[in-house]
């Protein structure tokens, strides 16, 4: 463990330097962006939506934060470790300062944390932070964190995600109020003026501890409508936009001044399966469901291609993906079999939950699935709700037997994934204690490497009992001008830290 | 007069609450913030602490009423999702809204009254029928789609004005365009109407008789007796506009208080739902009383019972 952090520590200072190196060159320059939506607040513990988290993380820093591959690096953390299974030790960089020239200290980041967990913030993130007991100093650049049972996942917690360290002397003098918009943090911006629905300007934060960004001046426009963004970069009004519906890369790739990335987002869609109610209890009626949805077809004739297929809930780049457990093939004589197997011959009725008015279409997708079902004899009536209107019905578990969903995994870990999706709660009902006890033994495993081949078996054991009907994630889309340099990052974070212009 | 107003404003207060009574009942029976507000991953019980943490899980009828204890103190709660106050929020994207609308109504109007008025002097004729398909086809184009037309048109194609947002005049034209066009062609069919009458009243005739040129019959004699209905559907469609520029402001990214109020509807932002609700329906109100009054004063046969 000591070695695995202390290589981390000097891949992540060397990293530092590199990017140190290049960047020494004072910002210039600027870009527009045009975003689908901008941040609610920037005050991170009371965040709301991803669409929040994914960007105010570019005035702040988190204690870790994940490299270009999404893999897990230092950040203000040089280095953690867990001292025993409740508490974790951060050593924390030290020259580290605000953008109002504040310490960054172990100070800073008890009140952060503290904050976090008070009730009195009402913290929307206290789901994911709920799990600290406490935040201990123990001398200026070290500090334990307990936690009240093993939590292996605190540093990604920590991390970009829900570890952005404030300056305690600048969020108490300007209060709660104050703090949604005159952030101080230490990350490569700063944010000089924001009125919301307009616009929102980050300058480059020059005495960044990685190195000074290559930009000088950032502009991020929020542009709801998908037709107006598209022109918005069309006409040059802005530099980069996100995101674009499929439907419209192929046309957008022939334009030379633009250039077109797409990257697989960690949103994980399936079928949701109430495994208590019959027929469903049925191992062969789920693996007929599976064999009966054309994947592929959905993702070509919806998605034009831009997705992936997925054989469990594991997304593409999860730690442990494994891409050896093939997913079910599309096979509906076979599906008819397994149904006729179950005692099934002729279907059955059931009904299938969709919703519209979400981060994603989930809508088209269901009603591509149900058609599918119906072939195989499966006559499910599609219900379609508006999403604040479903998440009721989760809540007190009157989801219909079969309804689809997403779940982005923020984490990029599969234990996260789908511990949340076999809680026994939102409609959610497989229980496995043998899958639990599979997840347990991963969660009791610091170390990544020895912990991803650990999940091939958990996916095999998923496919095999087929609590849900496995789909697909679908592709982020970003357009860019020819005139800047932006790789989008696979975890759907905004980093704009790398940003430049070309030439 | 004087009673007569008062009773108007006392009827506004009683509309003004039943409206708020009604979206705060349809915000909450169609939808809970807790979900919304908590990240992915967050499980059945830690939604129940937070609905209970924040009161969601209170009787409706609790909850409109510490609502509404507050409000009359000019107090509609902070913005569940900006966790800022959310009338001044609402008030502080009022001029966005005022600009785009004033501009569409003004922009109908400039447009309307001529076209009417050529329409019904040469009726029949190929202006009127120009002028009729005109309005046939503003009245019938959906201005959802009329808009995207001319983000496509003008600003992609042809680069002539900004794709979206405010700033300058140029950012105006497309958005006011977008709703000032229904408007506009109900308008034109109205004054067409209109003026076809008033052109056929007695002292329109007289003025004919007595040698007046044709134009100063029409300019001086019979427009402003045509205009009076007018005023009245320009008050009424009032609300329409409002309707219309959420829609709009939407599809531009236009600041105003239909974007936010929309946004605020999606998220279940109650308190920001109530205040935008509140100072709409109060601005639809105070205007539809301002045009009763307007048309008791510009036509004086009208007296209040």
């Amino acid at each position: 463990m000591m070695r695995r952090v202390a290589i981390a520590a000097a891949v992540g200072l060397t990293i530092a330097w590199l990017a140190a190196g290049p960047a020494a060159a004072a910002p210039t320059g600027e870009v527009k962006i045009g975003l689908a939506a901008e941040p609610n607040t920037f005050d991170p513990h009371l965040t709301v939506g991803r669409n929040t988290q994914i960007f105010i993380v570019n005035v702040y820093d988190g204690l870790t934060a994940r490299d270009a591959e999404g893999h897990l690096v230092p950040a203000l953390a040089e280095s953690w470790k867990r001292l025993n299974p409740t508490t974790w030790q951060f050593t924390l960089r030290k020259g580290v300062k605000f953008h109002n020239g504040d310490d960054f200290n172990a100070e800073c980041v008890k009140f952060t944390l503290d904050r976090a967990i008070n009730p009195e913030t009402k913290a929307t993130v206290s789901s994911e932070l709920g799990t600290i007991a406490s935040t201990e100093v123990v001398d200026p650049y070290t500090v334990n964190v307990v936690t009240k049972a093993p939590d292996f996942l605190l540093p990604v917690r920590l991390g970009e995600l829900y570890g952005l360290m404030l300056s305690p002397k600048h969020t108490q003098s300007v209060g709660k109020e104050g703090i949604a918009t005159r952030p101080n943090g230490t990350g490569p911006f700063k944010l000089v003026a924001w009125t919301k629905n307009e616009q929102l300007v980050l300058e480059a934060n020059e005495s960044y501890w990685r190195g000074a960004p290559k930009v000088k001046k950032v502009t991020v426009r929020p542009i709801l409508e998908d037709a107006a963004r598209i022109a918005a970069l069309q006409t040059g009004e802005v530099d980069l936009i996100s995101p674009i519906p499929h439907v419209r890369i192929a046309e957008l790739k022939r334009n030379d001044k633009l250039v077109i990335k797409t990257i697989p987002a960690p949103r994980i869609f399936h079928v949701t399966i109430d495994v208590r109610k019959p027929p469903f209890d049925h191992v062969k009626v789920r693996q007929a469901l599976n064999h009966a949805v054309d994947v592929n077809a959905i993702l070509k004739s919806l998605y034009f291609g831009f997705g992936t297929r997925l054989a469990t809930v594991v997304d593409k780049g999860a730690l442990g993906y494994d891409p050896g457990v093939a997913p079910y093939p599309y096979d509906p004589k076979k599906a008819k079999q397994l149904l006729t197997d179950a005692g099934f011959p002729n279907g059955f009725e059931t009904e299938f939950d969709s919703f519209t008015g979400s981060i994603a279409d989930h809508a088209k997708p269901a009603e591509a699935i149900v058609g599918y079902l119906q072939k195989a004899g499966v006559k499910a009536k599609q219900n379609v709700f508006e999403f604040s209107a479903f998440g009721p019905r989760r809540v007190q578990n009157k989801t219909s037997p079969l309804f689809i969903y997403s779940i982005g995994d923020a984490y990029l870990e599969p234990s996260w994934v789908i511990r949340w999706m076999t809680q026994g709660g939102l409609g959610m009902h497989y229980k496995n204690p043998k899958l639990d006890e599979m997840l347990t033994r991963i969660e009791a495993t610091d170390d990544p490497k020895k912990r991803a081949p650990l999940y091939t078996d958990v996916q095999k054991l998923l496919r095999d009992e087929a609590p849900f009907i496995f789909l697909f994630q679908a592709d982020s889309v970003f357009g860019m001008s020819n005139r800047i340099d932006y790789t989008p990052r696979p975890d759907e974070t905004q980093w704009l830290y790398p940003l430049g212009l070309k030439g | 007069m004087r009673t007569y107003v008062a009773a108007r404003l006392a009827t506004a207060v009683l509309v003004v609450l039943g409206v708020s009574l009604v979206s705060f009942l349809l915000t909450f029976l169609s939808g809970d913030p807790a979900e919304i507000m908590l990240p992915p991953g967050a499980t059945a019980q830690q939604i129940a602490k937070f609905r209970a943490d924040w009161g969601f899980d209170d009787p409706l009828f609790v909850q409109y009423w510490r609502f509404l204890r507050r409000a009359v103190h000019g107090d509609f709660g902070n913005s569940l999702r900006h966790g800022q106050p959310s009338l001044p929020l609402i008030v502080a994207r009022l001029p966005a809204t005022l600009q785009l609308t004033v501009t569409a109504m003004l922009l109908a109007i400039v447009l309307a009254v001529p076209l009417g008025v050529l329409a019904a002097t040469r009726r029949g004729g190929p202006i009127d029928l120009c002028a009729m398909g005109v309005a046939l086809l503003g009245q019938s184009v959906p201005n959802f789609w009329l808009a995207i037309m001319m983000i496509l048109v003008f600003a992609v194609a042809w680069g002539l004005l900004p794709t979206s947002g405010r700033g300058g005049i140029a950012h105006v034209v497309m958005p006011a365009v977008a709703i000032a066009i229904n408007l506009m062609a109900l308008l034109t069919r109205l004054v067409r109407t209109t003026m076809i009458e008033v052109l056929a009243e007695d002292y329109v005739r007289t003025g004919r008789a007595k040698g007046l040129r044709e134009v100063m019959v029409t300019a001086r004699h019979a427009l402003p007796n045509a205009l009076i209905p007018l005023v009245t559907v320009i008050g009424l469609q009032f609300g329409f506009i409002l309707g219309g520029a959420v829609v709009i402001e939407t599809i531009f990214t236009w600041p105003g208080v239909g974007l936010f109020t929309i946004q605020a509807i999606l998220n279940r932002d109650y308190p920001v739902v109530q205040a935008s609700v509140f100072v709409l329906a109060t601005a639809v109100v105070l205007i539809n009383l301002t045009v009763d009054l307007l048309y008791v004063w510009l036509d004086p046969r009208i007296r209040v019972g």
